[in-house]
């Protein structure tokens, strides 16, 4: 497949100045009154864009010009806001910011596309929300959500969550962590395209493929990972009533994870006093794991067959790869469960990304028999956020959690713990 | 020497024939043994019903568009049915096909193979569903929702997955271990695990709160001593949200026993003396051990099934397999509609009982007139349906005769 004519463009070297930085959202105020004035005109804008394309079948020329640069403008902002980029922004949405877009001139597009692009755009905004928000909607609303005037600023979701955390990071190290900057990017690139594609910049739909939104994927060596078949068909009659099927495991799950939470405690312990995981709770803890991921492969339509109830290693085509537990840092270990904290909160807004993807391909592989890749990868990485996660809290492994897209590497079993591991927020 | 031909072989079969027969010839005479001891009744042995003219209990207008009612109805159940044995035998024959979504072990695909089979059993009977729906929607029967309908018949789905999922791990468990003759420990475990089912099943039912109407719970209090079940206790179930039939039922046996009046039957609708009746009825339920007898009744029912089961999924590798389990499912289904009938007779036989205790407990045969009339007129249900209808469906004896057990039974206390 060709590349989305909307692509982000990252040249930032992940150095942050503390000071502006910590002054980011208050520095950004000539911004949003700057921001509120161009929304209006693009109101008036792309209205006049409607009409015209559906009329030619090709938006004019300085329209697109027009609206393209309100949406690299809107990208470069959000971009500061969120620390995904560190220099302030020009008022112009021009060339050459650390994060930007590169937009293709105007391309014909279909007219039915055009005419329905309000409702089109529906499913697109609805996972966009999980990610970044888009104006006027919310997903956790009330205290939480913030709507200005044009409901361009707003909500706290993956995005932000991440942003907060990196705030921190940045404040303590002067650097942003690569994983929380490549999530926050990944977002951002998402919500220019739902909004390129609603602005009708073009007509081909928002990719949510992590994988697609950043040239320059990471190979991580984690010592948990997730990995899936390519097959994306899917069985209409157990997407269905896939949530249904899923009750038998639910139960199954519920029971052997007493055990496994009577297990993890006994394996705090034992990694406390002798920084080494014991090698049958290790086996036992890694084994429920597997099968854990196995069913929420399964619920989140991710794998496609009905797992089994041992979580054997290579049963399923979702497999958690988990390495031999190796040597752990006691002082982490003795606060791991503080140190958790920020991968869980973001874990929880994971949990939203993962259950829209599942709701939007659960749509989508009713009507079409197959899963929709960018949906899956997105599900995968937020699966894949979860069970490291999991992992690093069940004391398996002292690696935290790595938010941003990744290919795999070969873990290294007897690596020893690494502070930019342990330290990074991921 | 010459060996002599040897009579051994043909002896020793008879042997086994004969001690076969015997121990069959055993067991049937113990299943009629326990189906006699469990058919035993309070209600007078030749206890005759009078003839009752519904007309002079209701109006011509009444009886006319109950009898519609119910006629559409039972129509819809029927067609239901048929098109359920149909779908279940497309089931049978192609389900196992349905092993290719399966990354389980044999179990595992056992599970999902009975899951998928209630699954398309829900969808086929859903059109039939909400065609009743509509039809008691349109007759002030219930006021619930299309949408409503449908959303609680796909979330009970998920009790039935997880029904039939832990009925297969059990059968299909023993299927493995023990091989052929798994039937033989199936149907006494889920015997007991009914029983359990039964001794639990107040703490399986939604919305309920203790009865707190004073006078009604006098009545509850003193009619559970005339049964000889004192401090049996009372609870109250909504369900207003959903119908505006009125209803009540028995639950439990021992510490669990309880009798449960749904609060349709309170909201001033029924007099005191009619909801007094309902209550002694279900106390009858709970004083001659219906539940328990209930149980007896499924054990009874099992034994054969579960045999009946384990021959006919022997094309398919026997129940340890799991492209038996949709054939498994079609005979289970099928044996429970063929059997509709029979376990009506009995309920309608304990029903008989439960109605005849309560006239003992009540002596008021006027308000139980009343609470039959009226029972009739708010829940629109025919007081003469159709024969093949009542044969079929009716789990209940019908309103005219209920109303002909109240005469018979004053004039047995007139004597």
């Amino acid at each position: 497949m060709s590349e989305h004519p909307i692509r982000l463009v990252l040249e930032d070297d992940l150095e942050r100045a503390r000071f502006t930085v910590l002054l980011r959202w208050l520095l950004a105020i000539p911004h949003y009154l700057w921001l509120i004035v161009w929304s209006v005109a693009v109101i008036f804008a792309v209205i006049a864009s409607w009409f015209a394309t559906l009329v030619r079948g090709r938006t004019p020329d300085a329209l697109h010009r027009f609206l393209a640069a309100y949406v690299k403008y809107a990208t470069q902002l959000y971009g500061y806001l969120y620390l995904a980029a560190n220099p302030y922004p020009s008022f112009d949405g021009g060339d050459g910011y650390p994060i930007d877009l590169v937009i293709a001139g105007p391309a014909p597009q279909s007219r039915w596309k055009v005419a329905f692009r309000v409702i089109l755009v529906i499913p697109a905004s609805v996972f966009a929300t999980t990610l970044v928000g888009l104006p006027g909607w919310s997903t956790s609303g009330g205290t939480r959500g913030k709507t200005s005037s044009l409901g361009f600023t707003r909500l706290p979701d993956l995005v932000l969550l991440a942003a907060v955390l990196g705030w921190f990071a940045v404040l303590a190290r002067g650097r942003m962590p690569r994983g929380l900057r490549d999530l926050i990017a990944y977002g951002i690139s998402y919500g220019a395209q739902v909004w390129g594609y609603a602005l009708l910049l073009t007509d081909r739909y928002p990719n949510s493929d992590p994988q697609a939104a950043l040239a320059d994927i990471p190979v991580r060596h984690d010592p948990a990972w997730l990995e899936v078949d390519g097959v994306l068909e899917r069985s209409r009659l157990t997407v269905f009533f896939r949530a249904l099927l899923a009750i038998p495991h639910f139960v199954w799950l519920l029971l052997w994870g007493i055990l496994v939470f009577l297990a993890a405690i006994a394996n705090w312990f034992a990694v406390l006093f002798t920084g080494r995981v014991p090698e049958a709770l290790g086996r036992f803890l890694s084994a429920y794991l597997r099968y854990q991921f196995h069913v929420y492969g399964f619920l989140y339509l991710l794998a496609n067959p009905f797992p089994g109830f041992v979580g054997a290693a290579g049963s399923y085509p979702l497999e958690a790869v988990l390495a031999t537990p190796g040597r752990q840092r006691r002082w982490t270990v003795l606060l791991r469960v503080v140190l958790g904290f920020p991968a869980m909160a973001l874990t929880s807004a994971f949990g939203a990304v993962l259950s829209a993807a599942a709701l939007l391909g659960w749509f989508a592989s009713l009507a079409t028999g197959r899963m929709p890749l960018g949906l899956r990868n997105a599900g995968m990485l937020a699966l894949r956020y979860q069970l490291q996660t999991t992992a690093y809290l069940m004391v398996l492994y002292d690696a935290y959690p790595y938010s941003g897209p990744a290919l795999r590497g070969e873990p290294a079993d007897e690596e020893p713990p690494s502070a930019q591991a342990i330290s990074a927020f991921g | 020497m010459a060996e002599q031909p040897s009579n051994a072989g043909p002896a020793h079969t008879r042997l086994w024939v004969a001690l076969f027969t015997a121990a069959a010839l055993a067991c049937a005479g113990l299943w009629a043994w326990a189906a006699h001891a469990l058919w035993h009744s309070t209600v007078p042995a030749g206890l005759k019903l009078p003839y009752v003219d519904p007309r002079s209990f209701f109006s011509a207008h009444f009886l006319a568009r109950s009898a519609s009612y119910e006629r559409f109805l039972d129509i819809d159940a029927v067609l239901r049915e048929v098109v359920l044995i149909v779908v279940l035998a497309l089931y049978a024959r192609r389900g196992h096909r349905l092993m290719r979504e399966s990354a389980a072990g044999p179990i595992g695909t056992g599970m999902l193979l009975g899951m998928l089979g209630f699954a398309v059993l829900w969808l086929a009977e859903l059109p039939f569903g909400l065609a009743g729906v509509w039809w008691e929607r349109r007759h002030g029967v219930s006021h619930q929702g299309y949408v409503a309908a449908v959303i609680e018949g796909f979330v009970g789905l998920g009790g039935r997955f997880l029904f039939v999922s832990f009925a297969l791990l059990l059968a299909m468990g023993l299927a493995r271990m023990i091989g052929r003759l798994w039937w033989v420990a199936a149907a006494p475990l889920f015997t007991g695990l009914a029983l359990l089912s039964t001794f639990l099943s107040i703490y399986l039912i939604p919305n309920t709160r203790t009865l707190r109407d004073p006078a009604t719970a006098a009545d509850v209090r003193r009619l559970a001593r005339a049964e000889g079940i004192p401090g049996t206790r009372a609870e109250v179930q909504d369900v207003h949200r959903y119908t505006t039939a009125p209803n009540a039922e028995s639950v439990g046996f021992g510490p669990t026993r309880r009798l449960i009046l749904w609060d349709t039957l309170l909201d001033g609708r029924f007099s005191r003396r009619e909801i007094a009746v309902v209550s002694a009825h279900e106390l009858g339920h709970l004083a001659h051990h219906h539940p328990l007898r209930r149980v007896g009744w499924l054990a009874l029912f099992l034994i054969p099934a579960t045999a009946l089961i384990a021959l006919l999924t022997r094309g398919r590798g026997g129940l340890a397999r799991p492209e038996a389990v949709p054939v498994a499912l079609f005979v289970f289904v099928v044996l429970q509609l063929l059997t509709l009938p029979l376990w009506n007779i009995v309920s309608r036989h304990d029903e008989a009982e439960a109605d005849w205790s309560a006239l003992k407990a009540t002596h008021d045969p006027a308000g139980a007139q009343a609470l039959f009339r009226h029972l009739a007129t708010t829940s629109l249900a025919d007081p003469n349906p159709d024969g093949w209808a009542y044969v079929i469906y009716a789990d209940h004896p019908t309103i005219v005769q209920r109303l002909a057990m109240v005469e018979a039974w004053q004039t047995r206390r007139a004597r």
